[in-house]
């Protein structure tokens, strides 16, 4: 009897968490069709892989993940979008499930033909009995500077990608990411606008994990760079000791726009979290690729 | 009831959901470490110039007075200063190995890591002819110690001779290595550095080889161009890194990033730093002529050494 009761307590406990789950992932910013996969949309291929031969963070090891459209055509030069904690974006089941995105997208003709690049942060295996691995992620990602940048274009990129035909413009590569990802991303392009002229931050952490809440400050004071970026954010994010991310969102959109920058900020009310972002990926990406050519796989420009 | 559950289990799936692909680490606030009410206490004072900090495994606190001073000194939960051992200047950091032994540095013109037995009152000299500052001790034994004015962490094996584990370079590692101190899983060694802005990590691999040097942890400054000051280090239970600086006792998460800065007791500098007392919860600082502790949420780690039953 006890067992029988203990049973369907448990059974209705899995049942109404995974109900808050699903509730979760529908609530508030939906996904529209766009993300999810259409009738007769050809499908790209991906791929897993992993890199563990840094030069810029030594003893590193991370996964990486390789989108290739249908439409890639070896002939004809492609973009690239490199997305960081790339876990999360590549999962066909995650917040923004980008491979599905790009499909739709490319086939629309509303985006070129893209390689996109996942890619994790790395993590340091231990080397000894009972010693756990250490994350890497804060020094790569909260690190204002141009040593991540140069980890993605002097060492990782130009491998991962070497089998294909890419556009070498800087406006036909984007960098994306969520939370530190975010400044990550936009840390990359801002030390390397001659490489990453795109950016999309979710839930960016502007703030003063490592000094990054100085960005808004730099921008202003600083001749504008060649970047157009797409900013979201929600009303609820954090608010701890590194910062106040609704704030520091503010800040930085303000500062592109004083700055004049081709900038977009939308500024939601969620927290935390990758669904706003994700829901917007769409229209972030329609806006970021809006006067590229993409009636081809990227005619050079 | 099941109402009650029902929106209990939505917080709990809401919070997995938020939390669980963003965060690989937690925040730490100063909050989860520092108690309110709990302010720093003098504990000891009226010596020169107090260092080496370190803690046996009841608690007790071990110091010297690395300006003034002969002895080591036990600080025990009463209290009272004892000496321990007698006839030993220029000590400047401490910690205790698997066997039961403090192992310190002797500056000066001494030049030397001295293993001292409390019990038996017998001293070995383990390395010689060197320039240590800080010290600590694997739980296998093996001594890590940083030579300031050589750029240099050095290594001595059990029983072994003394060699350079890694040597700084105009270009990376610690300008001024100073403390040292090892992650509770005892992968990972960091160093501070008096002369720069970073506390730096290296992996401690099989072989007790330091490897993978990184500036994990940027440290705040006084000025802009300024360098940190940083000097006593150690690490608590949940992998914490503490660092005595020129704007005080520096607090970082386990991947790096700052949770904070303690404010120092007092206008003298702070050079070491050591959990010790009951629990091994309190924090303990050397600032000048004074020892200080504070009671804190964490408790320390006893790396080099047994654990108490």
């Amino acid at each position: 009897m006890r067992r029988l009761k203990t049973g369907f307590v448990r059974g209705v406990t899995y049942l109404l968490f995974a109900l808050c789950l699903s509730i979760d992932a529908s609530a508030g910013y939906p996904l529209t069709a766009d993300s999810k996969p259409q009738a007769g949309v050809p499908k790209g291929t991906v791929t897993q892989h992993r890199w563990e031969k840094s030069r810029v963070y030594p003893g590193t090891v991370r996964d990486y993940w390789v989108y290739v459209p249908a439409q890639y055509d070896q002939s004809k030069p492609a973009c690239l979008m490199v997305f960081q904690d790339g876990r999360g974006y590549v999962n066909a089941k995650g917040h923004s499930r980008v491979p599905t995105v790009f499909d739709n997208l490319i086939h629309q003709k509303a985006m070129p033909v893209t390689i996109g690049v996942f890619v994790n942060p790395g993590t340091i295996p231990p080397a000894r009995a009972g010693a756990k691995s250490r994350s890497n992620r804060s020094f790569e990602y909260d690190s204002l500077g141009d040593r991540y940048a140069t980890f993605l274009i002097d060492e990782f990129l130009p491998e991962v990608t070497r089998d294909f035909n890419l556009v070498e413009d800087a406006q036909a590569r984007g960098i994306v990411g969520i939370s530190s990802g975010g400044i990550c991303a936009f840390t990359a392009a801002w030390e390397r606008p001659d490489y990453f002229g795109k950016v999309i931050s979710y839930i960016g952490s502007f703030t003063n994990i490592r000094g990054g809440h100085v960005y808004p400050a730099l921008i202003r004071k600083t001749e504008p760079k060649p970047i157009r970026v797409f900013l979201q954010d929600g009303e609820n994010d954090l608010d701890n000791l590194h910062g106040h991310w609704p704030l520091a969102n503010r800040q930085m959109a303000a500062a592109l726009n004083f700055a004049k920058y081709d900038y977009r900020f939308e500024m939601g009310d969620g927290g935390h979290s990758g669904e706003h972002g994700g829901s917007l990926l769409p229209e972030m990406l329609r806006w970021l690729w809006r006067d590229y050519p993409a009636q081809n796989q990227g005619e050079d420009k | 009831m099941i109402v009650g559950r029902f929106f209990m289990l939505l917080a709990v799936g809401m919070t997995l959901l938020l939390g669980a692909q963003l965060c690989d680490a937690q925040d730490m606030p100063l909050t989860q470490v520092l108690i309110e009410g709990e302010d720093w206490q003098s504990l000891s004072k009226g010596h020169k110039f107090t260092d080496g900090l370190t803690c046996d495994a009841e608690g007790n606190l071990y110091f010297s007075d690395v300006a003034g001073g002969t002895t080591i000194n036990r600080l025990g939960h009463d209290g009272k200063v004892t000496v321990v051992v007698k006839d030993a200047p220029r000590i400047s950091g401490m910690h205790f190995g698997p066997d039961g032994r403090i192992y310190a540095c002797q500056g000066g013109s001494f030049g030397r890591i001295v293993a001292f037995d409390l019990k038996t009152g017998d001293r070995d000299v383990i390395a010689e002819n060197v320039k240590p500052n800080d010290l600590v001790v694997t739980s296998d034994g093996h001594v890590f110690f940083t030579e300031t004015s050589k750029m240099q962490v050095s290594h001595v094996p059990p029983g072994g001779k003394v060699k350079a584990a890694d040597v700084a370079g105009k270009d990376g590692g610690p300008q001024r290595p100073n403390g040292i101190a090892l992650t509770p899983d005892q992968g990972t060694l960091a160093v501070s550095d008096h002369g720069g802005r970073y506390t730096w990590v290296w992996r401690l691999d099989k072989d007790n080889r330091l490897s993978l040097r990184q500036p994990y942890i940027t440290l705040r400054t006084p000025n802009a161009d300024s360098p940190s000051k940083g000097d006593g280090m150690t690490t608590d239970s949940v992998g914490r890194y503490y660092v005595t600086s020129a704007v005080g006792l520096q607090m970082f998460d386990p991947t790096g990033r700052m949770g904070g800065v303690i404010a120092s007791p007092s206008q003298k500098p702070i050079v070491s730093v050591a959990f010790a007392g009951p629990g091994h919860q309190y924090l303990y600082v050397a600032a000048g002529d004074e020892i200080y502790r504070r009671k804190t949420k964490a408790s320390g780690v006893r790396a080099g050494q047994p654990e108490s039953k």
